[in-house]
């Protein structure tokens, strides 16, 4: 130890102020609120791979299985479709917006994504009332169950997406964001379009098989 | 229609190409959801078997699921850690339907019983069917 400790010399062994080994980032080449999204998309990603896995093998082993027109009005559901792909667009619109600065362009865009998001939910919740008029509860059998969970959680996910865009459209008016730091709208941006893209599998899955 | 591909045109400060023609891809996805549609609808009217039908749906769910994760999530223009954090899921997803898959392939009986039924805990056999119950709605048009 003591020969160490000897052979130590600070003037040759110390790091110098702006040594290499100190600037180096321990964590991922990506900014770190980026990364923490698409994780928390892959969990995302499996959580609703596990839903429709359910229904899958339970609609397999099911002896007989309704024809999901006969039930579900598959053409509002369509319009609904063009209604969430088109959210998605004005979403893209919104971030591209942000990252040019155009702090009055992305507030704009945000809104139109809050609303048609907003016109999302209502058309669901309008199908619900319905399904509930014709006695259609998730009790009845093994069918609605499975529609309820699948649709229901992907419609919770859109209100949290409402309510997210929201809160950036806030802050946005607050003028937090510039054109070099707006991760914030991307983040909101990259769960949209993911709630998107499940409704995309989900309503083939769901409405169309 | 070109691909959205054609349309690239910004770039980040490292050179990649950042931007693209979200118009056209929103083109792409409403064509693509029509044909969906009209794909459901033929197949059921025309009575296609089911791989043709479900493989044409398919192919159209996930052609535009691939094309908002790569243009819309930026998906195309990200790193290498990005890429790899969500790659590995469809082989997850993969694994799940792979464990489950047997209970529905060595289905002697049905794996479903109708809501209510009531089974013996020893011997797993149905006690109360509920079958006839649950399917009286079903005779008004819910096609059981």
């Amino acid at each position: 130890m003591s020969h160490a400790l000897a052979a130590y010399d600070p003037a040759v062994d110390a790091p110098a102020p702006h040594h290499p080994i100190y600037d180096y980032d321990s964590g991922p080449p990506v900014e770190r609120q980026k990364f923490a999204i698409w994780l928390f998309l892959a969990t995302e990603i499996m959580f609703f791979s596990g839903l429709i896995g359910a229904y899958i093998v339970l609609r397999s082993a099911a002896a007989n299985w309704p024809d999901p027109s006969e039930r579900l009005a598959v053409d509002i559901t369509a319009a609904n479709t063009f209604i969430l792909i088109m959210s998605s667009w004005t979403m893209v619109k919104a971030v591209f917006a942000a990252k040019k600065g155009e702090q009055g362009k992305t507030a704009r865009w945000l809104l139109a994504t809050i609303l048609i998001g907003s016109a999302f939910v209502g058309v669901q919740v309008y199908e619900y009332i319905e399904l509930y008029h014709h006695g259609a509860l998730p009790h009845v059998d093994i069918f609605w169950s499975t529609f309820y969970a699948m649709t229901g959680f992907h419609g919770t996910h859109v209100v949290v997406g409402v309510i997210w865009n929201i809160w950036v459209l806030q802050r946005v008016l607050r003028g937090k964001y510039t054109a070099k730091n707006n991760i914030g709208v991307e983040l909101a941006g990259l769960y949209w379009h993911f709630v998107d893209l499940v409704w995309v599998l989900l309503f083939t899955i769901v409405y169309l098989f | 229609m070109s691909h959205p591909d054609h349309a690239v045109a910004g770039h980040d400060e490292h050179g990649g190409a950042t931007h693209f023609s979200e118009n056209k891809v929103l083109i792409y996805l409403v064509v693509l959801t029509a044909l969906e549609v009209g794909w459901g609808l033929a197949g059921k009217s025309f009575g296609w078997n089911r791989p043709m039908l479900w493989g044409g749906l398919l192919f159209f769910a996930f052609y535009k699921g691939w094309l908002i994760a790569v243009y819309f999530m930026h998906l195309k223009f990200e790193g290498w850690v990005v890429k790899s954090l969500i790659l590995p899921t469809p082989f997850l997803v993969l694994v799940i339907f792979g464990y489950v898959m047997p209970d529905v392939a060595d289905k002697q009986t049905n794996l479903i019983h109708p809501v209510g039924s009531k089974l013996d805990p020893k011997t797993g056999l149905v006690v109360e069917d509920m079958h006839e119950h649950w399917h009286k709605p079903a005779a008004d048009g819910a096609g059981h």
